[in-house]
């Protein structure tokens, strides 16, 4: 009787302990960002899987990484990934990504034994039809570089200028400090 | 005025109470949908409705509007008077319980002297309609949620009305005027403060005669689809949810009325004291039912027939002895 009285007693606490808790809740600063008119922070988007990228080369940032093993390709559970070898040594000569297949499960990205594939932070991706998400990974990476060059400094390390390859453009003012 | 002696004034006076009533009805219902998703917003930590309008103040007012535009569907085989009976039965009840709440010193459209009792029987209606809205829609989640409902309704009913004797028992009155009288300006001279055990039994009861969450099991999404009102659509559901605002409204102004000292406020008296009062019990509802999970269906009952009654009965029994022997 008395334990039955001192539970609910402490169950009546636990509703009191939620209550302050949304309480606190309720005055809180919002985590919505209002996207048109607002975009996503950079620095929250580091966890963010959008659609596959090669990272950058070691030596020659433009030069991908890839070694041509075909490990993604067999990996895939949607087959999205197409990688052709070339004649110049390992490198592949096609590096074709089909993003409306892809279920961003990161098979590939973890079996990748030269850590040439990441996931992009592309958040604001939009396209008009099937098309155009068959995108051609060694172009963008090429265009990547091109818009972002080189490392500025052996210090700083690759991830952050990598990020701010991928910003969206309202945040482009932002990254030119990086 | 008395019931008795009804006279051409009064009935005008009770004209034009009715509207009132109605426009207090739609102007609440329109307030609180936009309360309650702002609340359930904040207390999400996103900013609930945004977009239409300042602030998203406009979006009751389009929903309403796409209310109003909506086909109204009729399932194959219900029983049609039934059918939308019950939501103008849900809707009209709550319009006389209104009546004898006083509002202000002078602002009551029905002075009656048992006033309570009128709005414990007549909100029993609401009840009758979810019952009617369940069985006639032909719908096996329909008629599980108007079973919930009354099984539900009945139960938490006597709690409710042992709590609110109490406060009877120690103002001697049951006119609802003269138990604010009863009541001094103060907080610390409200009937919450003499009668707490009470206070608190009539607000889990109010939540639970209201259908509102964690207590809404005549509606249960997961398991009912929405219980009684699944084959609702247009203005079917709209009234149904004016008559769940109206009768949250009016269990706030009851509260307010037995335990927050009604229109008497540190200030100044008035109608704005109450309406104070309500919307910030109304605004606790809001809270709690963002903050807690649906109980279960035997929890519900257990809660109601082994802690709130008892504790109601052993409440009335003390106000009662402590009345009698010890004076008010």
């Amino acid at each position: 009787m008395i334990t039955a009285i001192w539970d609910q007693l402490k169950g009546l606490y636990s509703l009191i302990v939620g209550m302050i808790v949304t309480g606190r809740y309720f005055f809180a600063p919002q985590k919505t960002v209002h996207y048109p008119r607002k975009v996503v922070d950079p620095e929250d988007l580091a966890a963010y899987r959008g659609p596959l990228e090669l990272t950058r080369g070691k030596d020659d940032e433009s030069r991908t990484r890839c070694i041509s093993c075909q490990m993604c390709a067999k990996g895939c559970p949607g087959n999205c990934i197409k990688v052709v070898k070339g004649t110049e040594g390992k490198l592949p000569s096609t590096w074709v990504y089909d993003f409306s297949l892809c279920c961003l499960c990161g098979a590939c990205v973890e079996v990748c034994p030269a850590s040439a594939i990441d996931f992009s932070h592309r958040l604001y991706l939009v396209v008009t039809s099937r098309e155009e998400l068959v995108m051609d990974l060694l172009a963008d990476l090429k265009e990547r570089v091109a818009a972002n060059p080189l490392k500025p400094a052996p210090d700083v390390p690759a991830a952050a200028g990598q990020k701010a390859a991928d910003a969206p453009s309202a945040g482009a003012a932002k990254n030119g400090e990086v | 005025m008395e019931l008795s002696n009804i006279s051409i004034s009064g009935l005008i006076i009770l004209v034009i109470a009715c509207l009132l009533v109605i426009a207090l009805m739609v102007v609440n219902a329109i307030v609180m949908v936009y309360a309650e998703r702002k609340g359930a917003g904040f207390i999400q930590r996103r900013p609930g409705p945004y977009e239409v309008g300042p602030w998203g103040t406009l979006q009751p007012v389009v929903d309403s509007m796409k209310l109003l535009g909506k086909q109204i569907f009729v399932p194959s085989n219900v029983d049609f008077f039934l059918f939308f009976a019950a939501p103008v039965l849900a809707f009209f009840p709550v319009l006389l319980l209104f009546l004898p709440i006083p509002f202000g010193p002078f602002l009551t459209a029905l002075k009656v002297p048992d006033g309570i009792v009128l709005i414990l029987a007549f909100a029993g209606f609401g009840l009758l309609a979810n019952l009617l809205a369940g069985y006639a829609s032909n719908n096996k989640y329909g008629v599980l949620g108007a079973g919930r409902a009354v099984s539900q309704g009945v139960a938490y009913e006597i709690p409710m009305i042992l709590a609110l004797l109490a406060v009877v028992f120690q103002t001697g009155s049951m006119n609802l005027s003269e138990i604010v009288e009863a009541q001094g300006r103060w907080p610390w001279s409200w009937n919450i403060l003499c009668q707490p055990l009470a206070f608190f039994i009539y607000l889990v009861t109010l939540v639970a005669e209201t259908n509102r969450a964690p207590f809404d099991l005549p509606e249960g999404e997961s398991e009912l689809t929405a219980g009684f009102h699944t084959e609702y659509s247009g203005m079917g559901f709209a009234l149904f949810f004016l008559a769940e605002y109206a009768n949250m409204l009016l269990v706030s102004f009851v509260c307010a009325t037995f335990f927050l000292g009604g229109y008497k406020g540190p200030v100044l008296d008035g109608f704005w004291w109450t309406f104070i009062k309500a919307y910030l019990v109304m605004m606790f509802i809001v809270w709690i039912r963002w903050t807690f999970p649906r109980v279960r269906f035997d929890q519900l009952l257990n809660i109601n027939w082994k802690w709130l009654l008892p504790l109601s009965i052993l409440n009335l029994w003390i106000t009662a002895v402590v009345v009698n022997f010890i004076g008010k």
